[in-house]
């Protein structure tokens, strides 16, 4: 039996409307819960660019953050260096963000598995420290910067209270769901469908008459284009651009997102980026549950992350997807 | 063969569920609205703190959150301040300023801290400036000597307790021309703000140098930058070097020129210059190779018994710190809480967060505090300590001041002169209890 799937003209009304209740839900919450809301859907981007590499295409990638780097300093640049607005800016960001994922696209073509991993890992070790290298780049201080508050209309409409971080809320928020449209829409063509079969079966698809050294590069070039995307809303939000601010931990946190999400599961990526953001605050009121000491405050998000990670590979390989109705199965 | 069918309600219902999912972890946070007296009740005042518990910055650091807790619980003990007690919430932000910035919301939204006191860091501090300056949340004393946070306009409740780089190179400056006149000079620095800061200092001091070595941030690791720092110097030959870098860097640049034979008279800046934090992250034996290094600080040597401020922060680290080695990291800890527990007081018994900043615009210069360099806090200033004496490291990583007594070179960030002068420290409250 045919699966019933929802248009791109079904999906772009659905995520409108998600879209709507989520703005219109930001008026009703402070702005710890609209920053965090805010870091969600950034999240959201850089969880589905793992999604769509591994889970899609079939390469691993432990170096991601480097390329959240490479978006967040090619946006900061633009924005506080050569003064581009703020909009020119995070294209900019994901410019050159998708320009060397292209670049890298082309090496990663030529590796799989392990050897994929080991590379982009030195990427996500080394990338960042190259900023210290470079005065333009802010060295070890990076560069700062403030993106402003929203625009005066907007906040005549929505009234004194429309804080930057519920700005920022709002510009993360409609960037990932139009990223979720665009991407599902990928996902439904002929490219996600050659993706899944060249990552199933690399020789059968090969002699079905797919390029598949072709499709990982667009592969990796599409992902790395979400990546760079989630980086310089990252910056641009954070205010700020330091080789600190892209961290190793940051490359294996949104892994640990998309193994949480289900690795096929591009809409479980909402359901990732929010117990990311959720697991420090929980950590947070645990250890002050049980003491707020200074091991319990230092290791406890980690095993918390840890523990969760287990238990999901354990008992939900598939991801923490919720699901309401049971999936029905048809022998054919 | 089973075919798994996804049918459009279940797509609809993961949507409804993440839906639902972010909108009510929005919605606990409807009844936390902001208000002005945030931190302040009837019995408690309570405070946050931002600072490395975790990552490469953590050891040594990592004692000052705890250290600060301590002096507080015995404050506590004693009756705290205005009947008050106070309570300091730590968030480790693991040196980054994404997590600074996320921690520091955490605080002032949900913990609803009255002020931000001791947070370290130059980038984790400027990560959550306009967040603070948009909310007026005081943050006091902060643990960075960057000298831009001199602009009382950009940071307007930003109050630092170190003295600015500048000041610290100016000071060092002045120091090598009255004691090694004629001699050569070179210097390795961190090449970003902090060692820009050094570079204007030593400017203005008027300090040449036959070699100057940079060095990026973590670059310090890797064993071939040190070789070329060492082979840099051996070729310039200088009789005196400066180390203006972090714990790790002085320890790589000491063990380096050790390993290679080379002979200077080492001068260390007073961030890298800690015996135990050079311990921690090069090993105890890395401490013998500050014999004979000269050193500055604003501080009492932490082994410095005779000090009544030392003798007292020890013996509250004994009882509410129990376990906790005593080092430069406590001292300056506990000075800051100490420092604190004066801003409170001199806020009265009706404390926001406008009387606090008020109060130390008007007499913060006037704290006791175990520093001996005279604080500079006013209505248009608000860095700390605004000098440094000078002392020479024993076998054991203890420093000890030059000629036996606390000379003080002061200064300020700009142009001004550098000032020899002694010590005229405010006499420590009784039992080290605030009384002003």
């Amino acid at each position: 039996m045919r699966s019933r799937r929802l248009s791109a003209f079904h999906r772009a009304l659905l995520l409108s409307l998600l879209g709507a209740a989520l703005l219109i839900a930001s008026s009703f919450v402070g702005e710890l819960r609209a920053y965090e809301g805010a870091q969600v859907a950034v999240y959201v981007i850089a969880i589905s660019s793992i999604t769509l590499l591994t889970g899609y295409s079939g390469q691993i990638s432990l170096g991601h953050g480097a390329i959240m780097a490479i978006g967040g300093y090619g946006a900061a640049l633009s924005f506080s260096l050569w003064n581009f607005p703020f909009e020119f800016a995070l294209l900019f960001g994901l410019f050159i963000g998708t320009l060397s994922g292209f670049i890298l696209g082309i090496a990663a073509a030529r590796l799989s598995g392990p050897y994929l991993a080991g590379t982009t890992l030195a990427l996500a070790v080394g990338l960042p420290t190259i900023a210290d290298q470079f005065k333009v780049l802010g060295g070890e201080q990076g560069l700062n910067f403030d993106i402003g508050d929203a625009p005066s209309w907007l906040r005549k409409i929505e009234g004194e209270d429309f804080t930057q971080y519920k700005w920022f809320f709002w510009i993360a928020t409609i960037i990932a769901l139009m990223v979720i449209w665009a991407i599902t829409n990928l996902l439904h063509s002929n490219y996600g469908r050659n993706w899944r079969a060249a990552r199933n079966n690399p020789v059968a698809a090969s002699l079905a008459g797919i390029n598949v050294a072709r499709g990982k590069v667009f592969a990796f070039t599409v992902s790395s284009a979400l990546a760079s995307l989630a980086g310089a809303l990252f910056g641009l939000l954070l205010g700020l651009v330091t080789p600190t601010a892209f961290p190793l931990s940051l490359s294996f946190a949104i892994v640990t997102g998309a193994v949480l999400a289900g690795v096929g599961q591009l809409a479980g990526s909402i359901v990732g980026a929010v117990v990311l953001v959720a697991i420090p605050e929980l950590s947070s009121a645990l250890s002050t549950h049980l003491g707020d000491s200074q091991k319990l405050i230092a290791n406890l998000p980690g095993l918390v992350t840890s523990l969760l990670l287990i238990i999901v590979v354990l008992f939900m390989p598939n991801g923490l997807r919720v699901r309401i109705f049971k999936n029905k199965f048809k022998s054919t | 063969m089973l075919v798994h069918r996804r049918t459009t309600r279940g797509k609809l219902a993961v949507t409804l569920v993440a839906t639902a999912a972010l909108v009510i972890n929005a919605l606990p946070a409807h009844a936390l609205n902001f208000s002005k007296e945030d931190g302040v009740t009837q019995s408690t005042i309570t405070l946050g703190i931002t600072s490395p518990l975790t990552g490469a910055a953590a050891p040594g650091y990592n004692k000052v959150p705890y250290a600060m807790q301590a002096y507080f619980n015995y404050v506590n003990d004693n009756g705290g301040v205005n009947g008050r007690k106070i309570k300091l919430i730590i968030k480790d932000d693991a040196y980054n300023p994404v997590l600074a910035k996320s921690v520091t919301n955490d605080l002032v939204l949900q913990s609803k801290v009255l002020a931000i006191v001791g947070s370290l860091g130059t980038a984790e501090n400027e990560a959550t400036t306009r967040f603070i300056n948009d909310h007026g949340v005081p943050r006091l004393f902060i643990n960075t000597g960057f000298s831009g946070f001199a602009n009382t306009a950009k940071y307007p409740t930003t109050y630092t307790v170190l003295p600015s780089y500048v000041m610290e190179a100016k000071a060092m400056g002045q120091y090598i021309k009255e004691n090694f006149a004629g001699k050569s000079v070179a210097i390795i620095y961190q090449d970003d703000d902090f060692g820009a800061d050094a570079l204007k200092g030593f400017a203005t001091a008027g300090t040449n140098f036959v070699a100057k070595i940079p060095y990026a941030s973590g670059s310090q690791a890797d064993p071939t930058v040190v070789g070329k720092w060492i082979s840099g110097l051996a070729a310039a030959k200088p009789d005196v070097t400066i180390m203006f870098g972090v714990s790790s860097a002085t320890a790589a640049a000491l063990g380096g020129a050790y390993k290679a034979g080379f002979k200077t008279q080492w001068v260390l800046g007073s961030v890298g210059g800690d015996g135990t934090t050079i311990a921690a992250v090069a090993g105890p034996t890395a401490v013998g190779l500050l014999y004979g290094a000269i050193g500055a600080s604003f501080l009492p040597a932490p082994t410095d018994t005779s000090d009544p401020y030392v003798a007292q922060f020890q013996a509250i680290n004994t009882k509410y710190n129990a376990g906790v080695s005593f080092d430069n990291n406590v001292l300056q800890g506990m000075n800051t809480a100490m420092l604190t527990v004066e801003a409170l007081r001199a806020a009265g018994a009706k404390l926001t967060r406008a009387n606090l900043l008020a109060a130390i615009a008007k007499s913060g210069s006037t704290f006791a505090s175990a520093g001996f360099a005279p604080l500079g806090y006013s209505a248009t200033s608000h860095i700390g300590y605004n000098g440094y004496w000078f002392g020479t490291y024993g076998p054991t990583g203890a420093i000890k001041p030059v000629g036996g007594s606390y000379t003080l070179y002061t200064t300020d960030s700009g142009t001004g002169a550098v000032v020899k002068t002694v010590s005229k420290r405010p006499a420590m409250p009784e039992k080290g209890l605030p009384n002003n």
